[in-house]
């Protein structure tokens, strides 16, 4: 359109310059001639005096063009300058509604551009190593034997995936590593990683100092060496360059650090921050083979290669390894998952609806700003109707109402912004660790673009269908000078705005109202264990010191008799892994013995050491057999309590208790006698699947990592002291690490859902405000208009109570259609929701009742004061007025 | 006209005093100048407009289009109050100028 507009502008300029020219040219032959020359020569000699006519022509008519367009930009710009003063002349003129605007939009904004600060981190901005689409998690694919979720590798398997594929560059293993450093300051325990010698490498680490953990380090037999985190070498060694070369000790053993991460390494990993890490050195067959997956893996792909060319890949090494080794790989394949994918995607159905629901805000709110732009529409119309009587054009006036519409916005964007700024630093603080380890959550250029840009396009929304409507009802005000019939179609404008905005609160009404639900439903759900009154602490007798499992049996042993002792603490046990930790040990394909072939069989059954008091210290309810004894130990018969989920599925329809289970499929698995069931309990948290689980003795499975369950006498910190004095006098070299209640283990498990469910409910509660303000808005409105026919009414003896009738009915006319429609897209959007919902389905009663009774209320109380405005008008001097 | 090259800024000033007469089309300015020079400038005709225009670009000019003597449509400029208060001004610094020129032209000794 400017285009056109320039391309007009200089063929006039060019034109005007031409005719000047040629009328010079003619005046001066006309002047030789005079002088006695022939026409032609006279001609001539006039361009000849001229000089380069076409080149004076060109420069005059830029120098021309110039200054008119020059002078246009003058004109907007005092235009522009005119219309701000008026408009804000409009606004000072109108506080509430300037206050009310400016509110609507900075929430709306504030609140898009918090939640797109956390979209842009997660979803949008891609993984901080090079060439981030090239990598992927490598996973084993056990869903032949009924597991769904993803499972780890078994090192023989990955070395042959790794040496074996075409598609990829280069492929590294990698598992946890939790050492205890001792030496100077107090013991403490890591959280680390084993790491294939091709790990850094390929995801493009750099060392701040030194050098990193190298496929040399990978050989059986190199030199013990670690490389620290960038935050471990700060926190424990004041970023002391010297640490390079020195000898430290972790679990009893010494090793050398050779470097140190840089500041901005990620590992790729949710669940932990690494803070050291060191070669994985696992020999290319480890005890237990193909049967234990212990290892995760991350493959770079070559440039180019699809996931699904890799994936047919590493399926034709998989298909030769089933054939191969038929006991154990028979029904293993490969299952690939982008990295971007596989670290952000559980957080992704939470965030995009979010992202929906402040959309949802921000558009309700742009919608009431239109319906409160066209309620001004009538008192403005006199203002507009005299300008353009003085000789405004339509379009300049249209321009001066969006103008004041730019103005509002530009305010609420501003003012929108900071609160974004500050919601963000909030949210940052509220996402799960396990997305913020891996990428950082802040406000960037590309979120303030953000943010300008749906402050343009709010602007656009709310203020071009009221500017065009205003001036259009204004000029025909001027001309017809009557109101009834634009009026009308303000007002139907202005009802079918309301249903809209009623419908998007509906919306986001059932939302949160489902996301509440399965909250609800979360804290409800019967555990199986123990909620309150215990704690938990972790603690590791280092293989350094304590060789073997008797060593270990043995320290575990004195602590606990200390423990017992010591009057502060009621009641201690000891498990390898206790509820709420997510993972741990499992048995893959144990087999029930002498129990008819079942194909249904659970792939995996997951193993908890447990001291013969642990379940009942956890509240866990022996539904039959025995609990464990002192006499169940090392050398005794081995024996088990399955969870009664287990129970089920190993032994269907029998009685467990006596029955053998071989715990593995190899030939030489242990064999456990089943002694007691007990009730299943939620492992992985309220709103995890169930597990198979089996309970065996502590002393017969004796584990290195523990963590000991006390139940205070008193109070925890009298318990956390006497468990940390009773440690030292067992092992001063053993960290202590936090004694958390297992109130805050389960409440981290429903953090999240809990953080769903407010900020949901409180975008609702928002969009509810506004909508209510919308239809405030229209009944006051439509009571202004109709104050004529309800003087007649009242006049013609019609009750007071019988005009609130009418106004409430059509209060609720609109309210009812908006419930309508809101519920209809509710019900079509609610499979978006249906990943994020606990015990509850998009079709939830409750929620379908609470939906409609908070919006009738809401309907009610708006339309309370316009109605009560009604029923005391005044006949006489309604009916005089006009 | 052939003669004297010109002075920078002398071109403009010899327009604004060409129309401190009254307004006048381009070529009619030119023809004063040509005459009031008696052609001793040597200046393409041409080279007028752009200097005109330029003039008019800074507001020293207005523009109006009327007719000629011999009943044409012309472009005729006319001073705006902004450049008859130019012209004055012009004019103080040429007439300095050229007394000061002229001054230090016509001094026959080589010192004080």
């Amino acid at each position: 359109m400017r285009r056109a507009f320039r391309i007009e502008t200089r063929s006039r300029s060019k034109k005007d310059v031409e005719r000047e020219i040629a009328l010079h040219l003619e005046l001066r032959a006309k002047e030789f001639e005079a002088g006695g020359m022939s026409p032609e020569a006279a001609r001539e000699a006039a361009l000849e005096a001229f000089g380069d006519r076409m080149e004076i022509e060109s420069e005059v008519t830029e120098i021309h063009e110039r200054a008119v367009q020059r002078q246009r930009s003058q004109e907007w710009m005092g235009e522009l300058r005119q219309d701000l003063r008026i408009g804000f002349r409009m606004l000072r003129r109108s506080p509430a509604f300037a206050i009310v605007a400016v509110l609507t939009l900075a929430i709306g904004i504030g609140a898009n551009t918090a939640i797109f600060s956390v979209v842009r981190s997660v979803l949008l901005r891609p993984l901080p190593y090079p060439h981030p689409e090239q990598l992927v998690q490598v996973w084993t694919d056990h869903r032949a034997l009924g597991r769904a979720e993803p499972e780890w590798l078994a090192p023989p398997d990955f070395i042959d995936l790794r040496d074996g594929n075409r598609t990829f560059s280069a492929m590294t293993s990698y598992s946890g590593w939790g050492p205890d450093l001792t030496g100077s300051g107090d013991p403490e325990s890591l959280t680390g990683m084993l790491v294939g010698g091709n790990f850094f490498s390929l995801l493009g680490a750099t060392p701040a100092l030194g050098r990193l953990v190298g496929p040399a380090d990978d050989d059986v037999g190199a030199p013990p060496v670690v490389v620290l985190s960038n935050a471990l070498w700060t926190r424990r060694f004041g970023s002391d360059s010297s640490v390079l070369g020195r000898q430290i000790t972790l679990s009893g053993n010494s090793w050398t650090v050779v470097g140190v991460l840089s500041p901005g390494f990620r590992a790729p990993i949710q669940a932990f921050t690494p803070e050291i890490f060191r070669a994985i050195r696992r020999p290319s067959n480890s005890t237990c083979g193909r049967g234990c997956v212990t290892v995760r893996a991350i493959g770079r792909m070559k440039p180019g290669i699809s996931v699904g060319a890799a994936q047919a890949d590493l399926d034709v090494i998989h298909a030769r390894l089933a054939q191969e080794f038929p006991q154990t790989n028979a029904k293993v394949g490969a299952w690939l998952v982008p990295l971007h994918e596989q670290l952000t995607g559980p957080s992704r159905p939470a965030i995009v609806t979010l992202s929906i629901a402040v959309g949802l805000v921000l558009l309700i709110g742009c919608v009431n700003l239109a319906n409160l732009l066209l309620g001004r529409a009538a008192t403005r119309a006199p203002e507009i109707g005299l300008r353009a009587a003085l000789g405004a054009r339509r379009g300049r006036l249209v321009r001066q109402l969006l103008t004041e519409s730019a103005l509002l916005a530009t305010v609420g964007g501003v003012v929108g912004v900071g609160l974004g700024i500050a919601g963000s630093r909030v949210l940052a603080t509220l996402v799960p660790d396990d997305v913020r380890r891996v990428q950082d959550i802040g406000v960037d250029v590309t979120v303030l673009l953000f943010a300008a840009a749906i402050t343009i396009l709010s602007a656009a929304l709310f203020g071009v269908f009221p500017a065009l409507h205003s001036v259009r009802s204004a000029l025909a005000h001027a001309v017809r000078s009557g109101r009834e019939g634009t009026s009308q179609s303000t007002s139907n404008t202005r009802r079918v705005l309301v249903v809209v905005q009623l419908a998007m609160a509906v919306m986001l009404l059932v939302g949160a109202g489902l996301l509440m639900r399965s909250f609800a439903n979360m804290l409800r759900v019967d555990l199986g264990y123990r909620a309150d009154g215990v704690a938990l602490t972790a603690v590791t007798f280092p293989g350094a010191r304590y060789q073997d499992a008797q060593a270990v049996t043995v320290g575990m042993e004195n602590l606990l008799a200390r423990l017992r002792q010591n009057p502060a603490i009621r009641t201690t046990e000891i498990t390898d892994l206790p509820v709420l930790s997510i993972g741990g040990d499992q048995d893959i394909a144990p087999i029930p013995l002498g129990e008819p072939a079942n194909p249904n069989l659970p792939p995996s059954l997951w193993i908890r050491s447990v001291t013969p008091g642990y379940l009942k210290a956890m509240h866990m309810r022996l539904i039959a057999g025995r609990q464990f004894t002192a006499d169940d130990r090392q050398g005794t018969d081995l024996v088990g309590i399955l969870n009664e989920y287990a129970a089920e599925r190993y032994f269907p329809g029998k009685d467990p208790i006596g029955r053998v289970l071989l715990r593995g499929s190899a030939p030489n698995a242990p064999r456990v006698t089943i002694v007691g069931i007990v009730a299943t309990g939620r492992a992985d948290g309220a709103n995890a699947p169930l597990k198979p689980e089996i309970f065996v003795p502590f002393t017969q499975r004796p584990a290195r990592g523990v963590f000991v369950v006390i139940e205070p006498s008193r109070d925890l910190a009298a318990a956390t002291r006497a468990f940390a004095q009773s440690l030292k006098e067992v092992d001063p070299l053993i960290p202590v690490s936090a004694m958390l209640p297992i109130e805050e283990r389960i409440g981290s498990s429903v953090a999240l859902p809990r953080l769903y469910a407010t900020l949901v409910a409180i975008f609702a509660g928002a969009a509810l405000l506004l909508a209510a303000l919308g239809v405030y808005g229209v009944m006051a409105y439509s009571v202004t208009q109709r104050q004529r026919e309800i003087g007649v009414r009242l006049a013609l003896g019609a009750a007071p109570s019988e005009i609130r009738r009418m106004i409430f009915l059509q209060g609720g006319r609109l309210a009812a259609i908006g419930l309508l429609v809101g519920l209809t897209l509710s019900i079509l959007l609610g499979q978006f929701l249906s990943k994020l919902l606990f015990g509850v389905t998009p079709f939830d009663l409750p929620t379908l009742v609470m939906v409609p009774t908070v919006l009738g209320v809401a309907t009610v109380t708006a339309s309370w004061l316009p109605a009560r405005r009604a029923m005391r008008l005044d006949p006489v001097a309604v009916i005089r007025q006009d | 006209m052939a003669g004297s090259d010109l002075f920078t800024g002398s071109l403009d000033l010899l327009l604004l005093k060409a129309l401190s007469w009254g307004p006048m089309h381009g070529y009619a300015a030119a023809r004063w100048i040509r005459v009031s020079t008696k052609e001793g400038l040597n200046v393409r005709e041409g080279a007028l407009y752009p200097a005109l225009h330029r003039l008019q670009a800074k507001g020293l000019l207005a523009e109006e289009w009327g007719i000629t003597d011999t009943n044409r449509e012309a472009k005729f400029y006319r001073l705006t109050p902004a450049g008859r208060k130019q012209f004055a001004v012009e004019l103080e610094r040429w007439r300095d100028y050229s007394r000061i020129m002229n001054m230090a032209l016509a001094t026959t000794r080589s010192g004080p």
